[in-house]
């Protein structure tokens, strides 16, 4: 176990920002915090930089084994990476990597050599060998994050943590940056947490993911676990667009308008109202009524453009809204015309209790 | 989904603005004629006539009530010759205006640095309880008039004040000496530095810090290797305007000093002192220094101004 935080909790102001959150992360782990904003993850990351302090007498962090709950972060060993990178602008992207080593107390600094021969190691792993001279001024927003990264490796931490990393970048270079980091991770092996609040990201890039929601761990969990068995309504929602359709558990299944569909996890239920969740690309749509698993729907709008064509759908009885994702190849076969009557079949139906709202 | 948004973005521009041009009775320009207009007829742009006018009425202005008393100060300091010029300045009693002017800026300017950037730090980097009044109560020196803050410090420091009694028993004098001079010549220029760091480390943000923090800087290296290089062009700038005010202060220090010439006039008061007795050259002469300093630190102030924008990010 590398690091723990056990009960924490913090607020700002009247803000609670976290409600007793605890969370265990192993050795050389990659785990994403993820979130939507105001979900207290960026506090979490700090709380475990030593940049902010938990409130609770309760509250506990430890690394290794070695509780640091009132360390400050100077003592803590702990690399930490800025959404805005917080580059020291007067100094070049040498000296901003030399930084942890330069401000070691003197018994234990390195010798210049040492010291140099690290960064020119480091700047060559973050592929800026000839870059050195440099000011963050004159470097892309890509760039500067793998400086930031740079910077906080070089002082071995022992753990690394990055506040929304790519946040900042733009679609492309998010998207190298975060194979870039994978690899990265794959290479040195360090234990590193990284708060995020685009769930393709985490669950491209982690090992685990923990959701946060309202100062509270709503889940954790390897991406595969979690896509595949949200514990909750918000997880599902979170994890990717959902269609919610009311309707009735009734004998393990559960009832949309005049179609029936199986959720076996219902099964010794009584009746009673319930959501069932669905993704669009679990639903098939027909001209023909496909036997008890279908209702009926009218198409109000097509969009075909990209790899995948949506399709805008309302239910007759309901009126409620929904989204189908079909390959280009069903959308071609199925040639659907605005206002059409349609049938819809469900895959992977989950149903959670009414009362559970997103 | 993409798509559907920047096709979505081009289309509302022509929809919100069709009511505007319709009210407006203005056709409708094809994109390529909006484009071939905008370098002629920009909307901010006056007449030619108009520009020119403002421009002389700008500069008749300057020449009048800027140009024309500062070259008045210098001719008439040498209206009796260089050696005049020399003589007035190599009188001991300058001498002994000069040497006071440099003790009181000498000290207040360090002392003024050193509160201004701790209050700036404090209030730049911290959330704390009477933020709002420290904020306030900085520009309290600006907002009142010197002459006022001099007798506070009568008030307060005087034969008749309210330490003043205390103080005699003790043998220290502050009014009518050096230490009342060096003290109002703090107040006054108190402002200068941290209201010029204030914004400054406040657009800065805490990240920086935090950054060295996380690298395992202590307090010390991270105020010495982070905070103050980024700072030093602000606070080189407030020094200096700080020094200027605090060289040319009249008001405040008039009222404390007791103008005994030769020892407890400062190059502001010697002027009025030479300026009175009808010494008009001398007077204009010792003005002259004032004057330099004053041009000095403009164009010290430009180069910094030039320096500190070449370097932002």
């Amino acid at each position: 176990m590398s690091v723990e935080v056990r009960n924490l909790t913090k607020q700002f102001g009247r803000f609670p920002a976290l409600h007793g959150v605890s969370l265990k992360v192993e050795s050389g782990e990659l785990v994403a915090l993820l979130g939507p904003s105001g979900s207290g993850k960026t506090t979490l990351l700090r709380i475990i930089g030593g940049l902010e302090f938990p409130d609770s007498p309760d509250s506990r962090v430890f690394f290794y084994g070695e509780e640091v709950t009132h360390v400050p972060a100077h003592k803590r060993r702990a690399g930490f990476a800025f959404q805005h990178y917080a580059l020291f602008r007067h100094l070049n992207v040498f000296e901003n990597i030399a930084f942890g080593l330069r401000v070691l107390p003197f018994w234990s600094r390195p010798k210049e050599s040492v010291i140099r021969a690290r960064v020119e190691k480091l700047l060559k792993l973050i592929q800026l060998e000839t870059f050195g001279n440099r000011f963050p001024s004159q470097l892309s927003g890509g760039q500067r994050q793998r400086v930031a990264l740079a910077r906080a490796l070089a002082v071995e931490p022992r753990v690394l943590l990055l506040d929304e990393p790519f946040g900042a970048l733009d679609a492309k270079v998010r998207k190298e940056l975060r194979q870039w980091l994978r690899r990265l991770h794959q290479e040195i092996h360090v234990t590193t947490l990284f708060v995020t609040h685009d769930q393709e990201e985490a669950l491209e890039v982690s090992d685990r993911v923990a959701i946060l929601r309202e100062g509270r761990i709503e889940q954790v969990g390897t991406p595969q676990e979690i896509y595949d068995h949200p514990a909750t309504p918000f997880v599902y929602d979170f994890l990717g667009h959902v269609n919610v359709f009311a309707g009735r558990v009734r004998d393990g299944a559960v009832e949309i308008g005049e179609g029936r569909f199986a959720a076996p996890a219902t099964a010794g239920q009584t009746a009673a109202a319930a959501s069932a969740f669905v993704r669009p690309h679990d639903i098939r749509v027909t001209r023909q009524p496909g036997g008890p698993a279908a209702f009926a729907a009218r198409l109000k709008h097509c969009h075909a453009v990209g790899p995948f064509a949506r399709l805008e759908l309302e239910r007759l009885d309901t009126r409620e809204s929904f989204t189908v994702q079909l390959s280009q190849e069903q959308f071609q076969t199925l040639q659907p015309r605005p206002d059409e009557t349609v049938f819809v079949e469900l895959k992977n139906v989950k149903v959670f209790p009414e009362d559970y709202s997103i | 989904m993409e798509t559907a948004n920047a096709s979505g973005l081009q289309r509302c521009p022509t929809s919100t603005l069709q009511p505007f041009r319709e009210s407006l009775n203005v056709p409708a320009l094809a994109p390529f004629d909006a484009v071939k207009n905008l370098g002629r007829h920009r909307p901010t742009t006056e007449p030619a006539l108009v520009r020119w006018l403002l421009i002389v009425l700008a500069l008749l202005f300057l020449a009048l009530f800027l140009v024309l008393p500062l070259l008045s100060v210098f001719v008439q300091a040498l209206s009796k010759g260089l050696g005049f010029y020399v003589r007035t300045l190599d009188d001991p009693l300058t001498w002994s205006a000069i040497k006071l002017t440099l003790i009181a800026a000498g000290i207040s300017v360090p002392m003024n640095c050193l509160f201004g950037v701790a209050a700036a730090w404090a209030i730049a980097k911290f959330d704390f309880a009477g933020k709002q009044v420290l904020t306030a109560l900085i520009d309290l020196p600006f907002s009142i008039s010197p002459v006022i803050s001099g007798f506070a410090y009568v008030l307060v420091f005087g034969a008749q004040g309210w330490l003043g009694p205390w103080l005699a028993a003790r043998g220290i004098q502050i009014i009518f000496a050096v230490p009342g001079i060096v003290l109002v010549t703090v107040f006054v220029t108190f402002p200068f530095v941290a209201r010029e760091l204030i914004p400054l480390m406040q657009s800065q943000g805490r990240a920086e810090e935090e950054a060295a923090r996380t690298l395992g800087a202590r307090g010390g290296q991270m105020f010495w290797r982070i905070t103050l290089p980024n700072i030093k062009w602000g606070l080189l700038y407030g020094v200096i305007l700080c020094n200027a005010r605090a060289m040319g202060e009249f008001g405040a220090v008039s009222v404390v000093s007791g103008h005994i010439a030769g020892r407890t006039d400062t190059l502001p008061l010697h002027v009025e002192f030479l300026y009175n007795g009808y010494d008009l050259t001398g007077a204009f002469a010792v003005a002259s220094m004032l004057t330099l300093l004053a041009l000095v630190t403009l164009a010290l102030k430009a180069w910094i101004e030039r320096k500190e924008s070449s370097l932002k990010l």
